[in-house]
């Protein structure tokens, strides 16, 4: 069914924007992802949750070709992966890198262009307006000039985002984004990411905090090790669906059961 | 970016002024008066040498692996060694074609023996430089032993022989170096991108396997080239040290190999000096000596990450402190008594004294009566002025916003939490560096 749906050969039905098909890895004998289904249809603002260790980051990085899947495919708009990177912007752990390393803010998010650049062109004109603006759409264009390690957890967080936002993709995966980072940060990257939604882009977060969860995203996976389950937000943090991902976390549950109740009054 | 592109263009210029002048008598197309010729033309190569071993060291020290040379460079000496045993040959290029070949077998031993043995990257490294250099040894005090015609003087790949480097072999080592230089200035991008985060390279589709190497195939040729000048024991140094140096004066890459490129050719420069004016002495020692002096300024005093600038602004910030929490002690003493406290009642030991000095001078607090013959005060009665009064509600103010913050920000945020010196010294200048 995947492999027919080709842009072209859709007809009435669209082409899902990333589709997970049966997607296992496992590091040695340890499965981390086991015959994960996922399919996104449409732009929206997408969590991925779950608890510790259950493998979220690992989706977005079999997603994106960083560990090597033992069974299964990855399909963006129908494509796989070597012919939609340009269309895709990636938000590492903040962790994954050395703060220390002589680059500016600016030049960091400069990064987000050399995909386009392509091998030995240098950034001109075009691709340091693209930077200036992905730094100022995060609230950075004053610390454009500075040292990556002497910016704040959450400017750094947002120096990732702004990374991606020069890479001017379709489809945005973020891994943990708001782990970590002051209230303030959150806040902005949460707008950046409604913006993007806004303007027709899909946004994957892998996230942790099921009390924001309720709220900030449309629809949501839960994920431990397996899909638990899919789709709207409302329909998927029910207390049975909680139950079956986060095993023996009985006040964390209470509280989330809590949240959602609220949210469903007020909507 | 560009930092790197003046040297290598001079160094370009150099090489191909050099294939210019075929008769080789005037190999660098000058003289300088007063520096013989031969010791002007193995300063030439040498720098260049000592630059794109800076260049290219600098790119490895980025990518976290400053001592992937140090196995290739033990292996050399074996090369060197088989080369001269299998074609006869003694001249540069060939010994020098032969340490390339062994260094990069050297490298695949290390891949190697992390792969079956299952060491960490420390151990396997040392097993590669050990077999590599126990056989190298072996084979060049064999050939020495043997008195096999013209096998004298490879033990100069040891230490360094740059005396022994003719105009012929110093343009071959320019020529090596500025290729190396070019190809790191032409993709200082790709090789930047990948050393500060390689997942996000291979997400946006970078191929960082063989970036990485194209770097380690690229650290291997500036060992083997840095051979004749530093030797095998000490090649890696021209790697690793340049770069350490520079990284202390700079927070750009661009300005970072650039710096790197031009301490490895003073350095380099330095040694060829020194020792053209000593026979007898290896080349380098005295280079390595060179460059280990520039970084040892350079770690200690550099201006924003050297180590005295560090630990002054330590000091700085705990006497602040220090000062902070006096004034608070003051506020604290003043409230439980008539607005008035004494010296002892607030300070208690050194650090404290030292931090009543600062409120005094700074004049946060002031005596209620200056001593005269007749008052009767006690002498040692103090207030808070009205300064300090105004400078102890600012504190207490941005405390408590800083508290309230702190409290609200979710667990794994609070570690990296940093208070602003100005909430918590008595200086109030409204730097937000690091509040966000």
């Amino acid at each position: 069914m995947t492999d027919s749906a080709t842009p072209s050969a859709t007809g009435d039905r669209p082409v899902p924007l990333v589709e997970f098909h049966d997607v296992t890895v496992a590091y040695g004998r340890r499965p981390v992802l086991w015959n994960v289904d996922l399919v996104i249809d449409a732009p929206c603002l997408f969590g991925i949750i779950g608890p510790n260790g259950a493998g979220k980051s690992t989706l977005l990085k079999a997603a994106l070709g960083l560990v090597p899947l033992v069974g299964g495919t990855v399909r963006f708009a129908g494509v796989p992966l070597a012919r939609a990177r340009h269309t895709i912007g990636y938000v590492p752990q903040r962790e994954s890198v050395d703060w220390d390393f002589p680059v500016s803010a600016f030049d960091v998010v400069l990064m987000g262009t050399y995909g386009r650049l392509g091998w030995f062109r240098r950034p001109g004109p075009a691709e340091r307006a693209s930077a200036r603006d992905s730094l100022a759409r995060v609230g950075l264009a004053d610390v454009a000039d500075r040292q990556i390690g002497r910016l704040s957890g959450g400017q750094q967080q947002r120096v990732f985002l702004a990374r991606a936002l020069a890479q001017e993709a379709a489809i945005y995966l973020l891994d943990e984004p708001m782990a970590g980072v002051d209230a303030r940060s959150q806040e902005q990257i949460f707008d950046v990411l409604a913006s993007l939604r806004a303007s027709g882009r899909l946004v994957v977060v892998v996230h942790h905090d099921l009390r924001t969860a309720a709220e900030w995203f449309d629809r949501v996976a839960l994920i431990d090790m397996r899909l638990v389950a899919a789709g709207p937000t409302a329909t998927v943090l029910t207390p049975d669906n909680l139950r079956r991902t986060y095993s023996g976390q009985v006040e964390l549950l209470r509280e989330v059961g809590l949240a959602v109740a609220e949210r469903g009054r007020t909507s | 970016m560009s930092g790197g592109l003046p040297s290598s263009a001079a160094l370009v210029a150099a090489a191909s002024g050099l294939s210019a002048s075929p008769t080789g008598s005037t190999v660098i197309g000058m003289a300088v008066p007063g520096v013989p010729y031969n010791t002007l033309v193995v300063a030439c190569g040498v720098a260049a040498v000592g630059c794109a071993a800076g260049v290219v060291g600098s790119l490895a020290l980025l990518r976290k692996r400053p001592l992937v040379g140090d196995a290739a460079a033990h292996a050399t000496l074996a090369g060197v060694a088989g080369a001269f045993l299998l074609t006869g040959r003694r001249d540069l290029a060939s010994l020098l074609t032969g340490a390339l070949v062994a260094a990069l077998v050297g490298l695949g031993a290390l891949v190697l023996v992390r792969r079956v043995t299952r060491t960490r990257d420390d151990a396997a490294t040392a097993i590669v430089i050990g077999g590599g250099f126990g056989l190298g040894i072996a084979l060049v005090s064999g050939i020495t032993a043997r008195g096999i015609p013209g096998g004298g003087g490879l033990e100069h790949f040891l230490l360094g022989h740059a005396a022994a480097l003719t105009a012929d072999d110093a343009r071959l080592l320019m020529a090596v170096s500025a290729t190396a230089i070019t190809l790191v200035v032409l993709a200082l991008k790709e090789f930047t991108l990948v050393a500060f985060d390689a997942s996000f390279a291979a997400a946006t589709g970078w191929p960082i396997v063989l970036l990485d190497q194209a770097l380690v195939t690229l650290v291997a040729v500036m060992v083997v080239v840095g051979l004749p000048a530093a030797g095998a024991v000490l090649v890696t140094a021209l790697i690793v040290i340049p770069p350490v140096a520079a990284r202390q004066w700079t927070e750009r890459v661009g300005t970072l190999v650039a710096l790197a490129g031009g301490v490895g050719a003073t350095a380099a420069v330095a040694g060829v000096v020194v020792t053209s004016a000593r026979p007898g002495l290896p080349t380098g020692p005295v280079i390595v000596l060179a460059a280990a002096c520039f970084c040892l300024v350079s770690v200690v005093a550099s201006p924003r990450r050297g180590w005295l600038v560090r630990t002054l602004r330590a000091a700085a910030e705990r006497r602040a402190w220090a000062a902070g929490l006096l004034l608070d002690a003051c506020v604290r003493a003043a409230e439980r008594g008539d607005g008035t406290f004494t010296v002892t009642d607030v300070t208690d030991g050194r650090t404290a004294r030292a931090a009543w000095r600062m409120l005094e001078h700074e004049g946060l607090v002031e005596r209620l009566h200056e001593p005269t013959a007749e008052a009767r005060v006690p002498r040692d009665a103090w207030r808070l002025s009205v300064r300090g009064l105004d400078r102890a509600r600012q504190r207490q103010r941005r405390a408590a916003e800083w508290v309230a913050a702190f409290d609200r920000a979710p667990a794994a945020a609070k570690e990296r939490f940093s208070l602003d010196l100005p909430a918590c010294a008595i200086t109030t200048d409204a730097g937000d560096t690091r509040a966000t």
